[in-house]
């Protein structure tokens, strides 16, 4: 099966959210009016819930317009988009070629209609990776319900399985699990609370012990610092076994302090979005810091959408995507592109073959110069 | 009340008028600019405006800023629709306003005055959206294609008028204006002066109104806006000019108070355009081709490199200091003007005095860009006993009306022109505060990558 048989998960969520509607006023309807009798708490949930329509909205018009092979709808020109996916994929692509043979993991934290692992394993169908996606449950419930629907998505997880009846789906529908393939529903501030309580939850297929790569695409940065920062310890303290080589991708916007990045916060804020992390982590050289802060001291890495642009695609791929369309937003683009940053870093683990297989894999890739007057010390 | 007057009157409060008027309007003004030529003369004093972008509330903000027609005389480069939710009131207004006025307003096509482009940009549905049909989208498409490819602006003054308006600069006043004559003034949208530069060595530095401490150049830096805690005398040339330089020689032989003539388009310059004529002899009555010299007019950009270079934009060219000096010397022009390039603070001038300056009048472009937006003013030249320099682009009829034919020759060879620049008065405005907006304020397109 090719990716671009890969069905389009936004598509399939309409018939399964009453109500659900694409895009244009669906946020701000769902949180007046008819959700009024919710409480707060709820209602800032349910907006964060939502960001993942604006995200494979826009994953779908990158591939209509031919930007991805991963399949979607129309009308916005998204080589955001594409840049930030192909700035992932090579991140983590030199992951998994790294060892290739050996056995790896992928969280991904608020993954969302995310189809990375189906692109992955459509890709390489032998890839020898475990996949996690945490989630709201109401987001997995969506997810899992448009998978068991859509037999090429079944029959993808089935072809990376050695047995077919592996694949599990719980009797509440929000959860699937596999030896390749899980998602797992969980409110990830689950894992923000006591460093020392002594349950944590139950994570099927999970492995402490396995190199694993943390994805958080615009995830973190929905919650309070000290609960992201608290996540992070959890997961690479308690859930991944100190000694096992752990790393992170961040996908986050940066830099709100300039007149672009304070009309961001305010359009963002006037639909309910608040990005709680941002002004701790406001620039590269901040990101940076708060891996190696967070244990990832193997090494760190930076750079914003347009670094990566201009530095990490290749230029025969710049020229055909340039080619899709006559582009008349360059200036609105840096802009933007400005305004959001992958980042990295990574720790070795002790005592396993593979204890630097971070630091191999990641060795050769490009970081960008901090902003002025913030320098490495 | 005319009904051009009351159309005018409607769409000033954001209304768009019925269809059958529509296509009434579009019929007289493909008849009025069927007359212009590709190149349309315009005589100072003239408000130059750059992008719109169906931004209708900040051009309300930018009529309010630099007056209203018809007692404003004003050039827009372009670019009047797509992306903002009102292009359609936007660019009826201006289109009435041209019927209504067609010696005080200037239109300009730029590329985003295309079938294409606004399929794809927005205005297409919107017509769709507030009409039901594309019939008036199909209307004015038609009157894109009779749109001027650019305008040459002569007549204006090289000094700026004095000016009751107060110095709001971070610095004090640090310079006298009797001892000095500036070249460029630049004023908030309440009228009161931020900054002002004298006329110095044509070839330094880019000027905005903000300089960006992270784009440093090589050049020797011009005065800028000193930061607060700096002193208050800024490190300025103690003279007028260099000798040699167009502060001090001109092709008019004098130094007078005429400068050379401005040639404005949306984009920029062609490969394929040496010479005005080349412009003037374009059958411009078509929709905007993908290539060739009326697209590179409308797409190309200027850029810090030598000779040409490809655009990002997959259309046009990027020109650099070198291009737009050989042709504004065999064009005998003083510099160009023109948009199409965002830029945060308004406006921007490239490769120094006699270059090429951007002005952009989208304030906080796309609801979401956080810039400010600018109109440059060119005042009259009152000194020449009327004559105007009649600055027509053709190299060998350089010596033209009011010109007194003792300067030219090698001396105009120096600078970036050898032709006196005008006096260069920019307006900044801020986007038009929500509440003017009258209704309730969209919401952004879902525009962020989350």
């Amino acid at each position: 099966m090719s990716a671009q048989q890969i069905p389009n998960l936004n598509t399939l969520k309409g018939a399964l959210r009453p109500g659900g509607r694409v895009r244009g006023g669906r946020l701000r309807d769902q949180t007046t009016s008819h959700e009024a009798g919710e409480d707060g708490e709820a209602r800032k949930d349910k907006v964060v819930q939502q960001t993942d329509g604006d995200a494979s909205m826009s994953r779908m018009s990158a591939v209509d317009l031919g930007y991805l092979e991963d399949p979607f709808a129309r009308p916005f020109i998204q080589v955001g988009t594409y840049v930030r996916s192909s700035a992932i994929d090579l991140l983590i692509g030199k992951f998994l070629a790294t060892d290739a043979n050996k056995p790896k993991q992928i969280i991904s934290l608020g993954a969302g209609s995310d189809t990375r692992f189906f692109r992955l394993v459509s890709q390489s169908p032998s890839l020898p990776i475990v996949y996690h996606e945490l989630d709201f449950p109401i987001n997995t419930a969506q997810k899992v319900a448009a998978i068991r629907r859509t037999p090429r998505l079944l029959s993808t997880i089935q072809s990376s399985l050695s047995q077919p009846e592996d694949l599990k789906i719980s009797s509440s529908g929000d959860s699937l699990t596999s030896p390749t393939y899980n998602i797992h529903p969980l409110d990830l501030r689950v894992l923000a609370g006591d460093q020392s309580a002594p349950k944590l939850p139950e994570l099927p297929n999970l492995s402490s012990s396995i190199p694993t790569l943390l994805l958080s695409e615009c995830c973190l940065i929905y919650l309070s610092p000290t609960h992201a920062d608290n996540i992070l310890q959890t997961l690479t303290q308690r859930i991944i076994a100190p000694s096992t080589p752990v790393s992170l991708i961040l996908y986050e916007p940066i830099r709100p302090h300039d007149s672009f990045g304070k009309v961001m916060i305010a359009n963002l804020a006037a639909r309910g979005i608040h990005l709680q992390t941002l002004q701790k982590y406001s620039s590269l050289f901040r990101q940076k810091t708060r891996l190696k802060n967070a244990g990832f001291v193997g090494g760190q890495g930076a750079a914003d959408i347009d670094f990566c642009w201009e530095r990490w695609i290749p230029d025969d791929e710049k020229e055909r995507v340039a080619g899709l369309e006559m582009l008349d937003e360059v200036e609105e683009w840096r802009l933007l592109a400005q305004h959001y940053c992958v980042a990295w870093g990574w720790r070795n683990g002790e005592g396993s073959q593979d204890e630097d297989v971070f630091s191999r894999a990641w060795a050769g890739m490009e970081s960008q110069r901090n902003d002025e007057g913030e320098d490495d010390g | 009340m005319s009904d051009l007057d009351k159309a005018i009157a409607q769409l000033r409060a954001c209304r768009p008028i019925p269809e059958n008027q529509v296509k009434e309007l579009c019929y007289k003004a493909r008849e009025l600019l069927i007359e212009e030529a590709n190149v349309v003369q315009v005589d100072a004093p003239v408000t130059i405006c750059g992008d719109i972008h169906g931004q209708f509330h900040d051009l309300m903000e930018l009529f309010r800023v630099g007056g209203d027609v018809p007692d404003t005389n004003y050039l827009f480069m372009g670019d009047f629709v797509d992306r903002g939710f009102y292009s359609l009131e936007s660019f009826l207004l201006l289109l009435c306003l041209k019927v209504r006025y067609p010696d005080r307003i200037t239109l300009i096509r730029g590329n985003h005055e295309s079938r294409q482009i606004t399929t794809v940009y927005g205005f297409y549905d919107e017509c769709q959206r507030k009409y039901g049909s594309a019939n008036v989208w199909r209307y004015c498409c038609e009157v894109f294609d009779y749109l001027a490819l650019g305008a040459l602006v002569t007549g204006c003054a090289a000094d700026l008028p004095s000016t009751e308006a107060p110095w709001v600069g971070s610095s004090g006043m640090p310079l006298e204006p009797e001892d000095r004559e500036f070249e460029i003034e630049i004023f908030n949208s309440a009228n009161e002066v931020t900054n002002r530069y004298p006329r110095a060595n044509p070839n330094s530095n880019t000027i905005t109104s903000n300089p960006n401490p992270n784009k440093p150049s090589t050049d020797p830096p011009l005065p800028k806006s000193p930061p607060p805690t700096s002193s208050p005398k800024p490190t300025t040339p103690s003279k007028t000019g260099l000798p040699g330089t167009s502060a001090t020689s001109s092709s008019s032989g004098s130094p007078g108070n005429s400068s050379g003539a401005v040639l404005c388009v949306h984009g920029g310059l062609s490969p394929l355009i040496d010479s005005l004529d080349k412009i003037r002899l374009i059958d411009r009555k078509q929709e905007v081709p993908h290539e060739g010299a009326m697209c590179d007019l409308l797409w190309s950009d200027p850029d810090e490199i030598d000779g040409w270079g490809l655009s990002p934009r997959g259309a046009g060219f990027l020109f650099g200091a070198d291009i737009v000096k050989l042709f504004n010397h065999q064009n005998n022009l003083a510099m160009i003007a023109r948009a199409h390039q965002l830029v945060m603070e308004g406006f921007k001038e490239h490769f120094g005095s006699g270059g090429v300056v951007t002005v952009w009048s989208a304030p906080n472009y796309c609801y979401r860009c956080g810039n400010v937006a600018a109109i440059l003013e060119l005042g009259e030249d009152g000194s020449n006993g009327g004559f105007v320099q009649r600055s027509n682009g053709d190299a060998g009829r350089k010596r033209a009306l009011g010109e007194s034919g003792g300067g030219g020759g090698a001396e105009a060879l120096n600078g970036m022109t050898g032709v006196r620049t005008p006096g260069r008065r920019y307006r900044i405005f801020e986007a038009a505060p929500q509440d003017s907006r009258g209704m309730p304020a969209k919401k952004p397109v879902a525009d962020y990558f989350l």
